[in-house]
């Protein structure tokens, strides 16, 4: 069944995050997709993550999709204006894609190619709008298509230390669903309990809601994210249960593995996201119970 | 000098109607020079609107002033008395000066009256063109005292496109191709083997690619 159809019958769905090389060889790409195909309902290809240039996520979708693995592609505006944006959009179905997460791109500033110039020619809003005027047929100059994609779109929520930020970023995912937008990514879930409220929150989005689980690592890795965003979840406990496991690596993996499990039963689905850790992902499904 | 329009009076009357006492900003710096925001504009402006909602049956009051630099706190400092008495500002000054504005007087609605086009010069009465886009890390040294950045349609680095014609710009023949000005120039200088350098990727980060830029000066900052 696909991740489109899981999702509208109310399965519980499993995102896998795998990013695309740096470079053309994409052996070890594609031997960790083998390695969950048919564990996960689809794999998320992300673009230029975290500003680093790597091959493009339409090229990784449809790689994924070759080895019988459905992809759910990143689609953002830092690097390329609507026409590029529409083109790949265009190239993306009749290549055989069929989800598009439209995420919101690092800032130029903080990528590896830091002297770029960036783009931003639309925002999120108007990238989802970008996808639905080309579903109904015209490009956003107005001209019929020969032929309209259709897609499963999603977007995602930035995280809400502040309950002001809560509102407007309630107020933009909403803006983000009424122009498409018909599931929600959330920022990584560390603490199941304290991501309650928010997760109420979110139910009243009208549309299911995948949090992110992410894999810790290290913990040197939970320490700067608990330092750095305090809001995250990270507990001393979580910190000190990694510091005290005699395989930490393992430690991270059963945590990450426990979180998804835990959720199961909140929330309509996860994306699992181990950024260059993707040969943990069978242990993690494991963990899960998946 | 930073360059402006005034916008359509539709969309001014649009923006204002819903206030009964505005207070209509220009500004003595460039928009004077472009004849986009100064004294004589800010008069033009209020007439005009003053009519408009005369004839509707619901006049306003309209004050006027100019500031010396709308952009500079200490001259939008002075406007301090005048705003207990204003529903709304008006600014006619470069989006610099109207944001100044809306920065020290948080409880007032600002709006734009000009349209902030671009930083250029003056090519004869009436007429401005674009010369410099601030990026920061400027290069006229090496192309002959000629931007290609700010007059290059395609922000070309190593010579013109295949769109030059005659010394114009395929996007309009009233546009002058940087890259010829630029050889031109060259050759008056005797420096034409310059043409041959070839010029590496821009690095954008002084420009826009850094986010929004400051000026942070040790010396001066207080």
């Amino acid at each position: 069944m696909s991740f489109q159809k899981r999702l509208s019958s109310g399965e519980f769905v499993v995102l896998a995050e795998m990013n695309t090389p740096k470079g053309v060889d994409t052996s070890q790409f594609l031997g960790f997709a083998r390695k969950i195909k048919g564990r996960v309902d689809a794999v998320v290809v992300p673009d230029m993550d975290n500003g680093i240039m790597k091959m493009s996520a339409l090229a990784g979708g449809v790689l994924m999709q070759q080895q019988g693995i459905e992809a759910v592609i990143h689609v953002y505006s830092r690097d390329r204006n609507r026409l590029a944006l529409q083109g790949d959009i265009l190239a993306a179905h009749a290549l055989g894609i069929q989800n598009l997460l439209v995420v919101c791109g690092e800032d130029i500033s903080c990528c590896d190619h830091h002297d770029a110039k960036a783009v931003n020619d639309l925002d999120e809003v108007g990238l989802l709008r970008a996808i639905q005027t080309l579903e109904k047929g015209t490009d956003l100059a107005g001209m019929d298509l020969n032929g309209s994609p259709s897609f499963l779109a999603g977007c995602t929520i930035a995280s809400c230390p502040t309950e002001q930020s809560l509102e407007e970023e309630m107020e933009k995912a909403r803006l983000k669903i009424a122009t498409g937008a018909r599931f929600v990514v959330t920022p990584p879930v560390f603490d199941v309990a304290q991501f309650e409220p928010f997760l109420a929150e979110l139910k009243t989005l009208g549309v299911p809601v995948i949090p992110t689980v992410f894999l810790l690592k290290s913990v040197g890795v939970a320490r700067y994210i608990a330092t750095n965003e305090p809001s995250a979840g990270i507990t001393e406990d979580l910190i000190r249960r990694i510091r005290k496991a005699s395989d930490r690596e393992m430690e991270c993996v059963r945590i990450a593995g426990e979180t998804v499990a835990a959720l199961k039963q909140k929330v309509e689905g996860v994306r699992i996201v181990t950024l260059g850790w993707e040969h943990r992902l069978p242990a993690i499904l494991d963990c899960a119970g998946l | 000098m930073i360059t402006a329009e005034r916008k359509p009076m539709e969309e001014i009357i649009g923006s204002v109607s819903p206030y009964r006492r505005i207070l209509l900003v220009g500004c003595n710096e460039c928009v004077t020079v472009c004849a986009a925001g100064g004294r004589k504009e800010v008069g033009l402006l209020a007439s005009a609107l003053k009519m408009h909602f005369a004839k509707e049956g619901n006049p306003v009051e309209i004050e006027e002033v100019t500031l010396e630099r709308q952009c500079d706190p200490e001259y939008v400092e002075e406007l301090l008395p005048r705003m207990d008495q204003a529903d709304a500002v008006l600014s006619m000054a470069c989006g610099c000066g109207a944001q100044e504005v809306a920065r020290r007087y948080k409880e007032k609605p600002v709006f734009p009256a000009v349209n902030t086009r671009f930083m250029g010069a003056s090519e004869r009465q009436g007429v401005w063109a674009e010369r410099c886009a601030g990026c920061g890390n400027c290069v006229l040294g090496i192309t002959a005292g000629v931007c290609p950045i700010a007059r290059c349609s395609k922000q070309l680095l190593n010579g013109p496109c295949g769109g030059s014609t005659s010394g114009k710009c395929e996007v309009d023949p009233d546009i002058d191709c940087a890259w010829q000005l630029i050889w031109d120039r060259l050759k008056a200088l005797g420096m034409q083997e310059r043409y041959e350098d070839n010029i590496p990727a821009k690095d954008w980060r002084t420009g826009r690619g850094g986010g929004p830029r400051r000026i942070v000066r040790e010396d001066l900052a207080s």
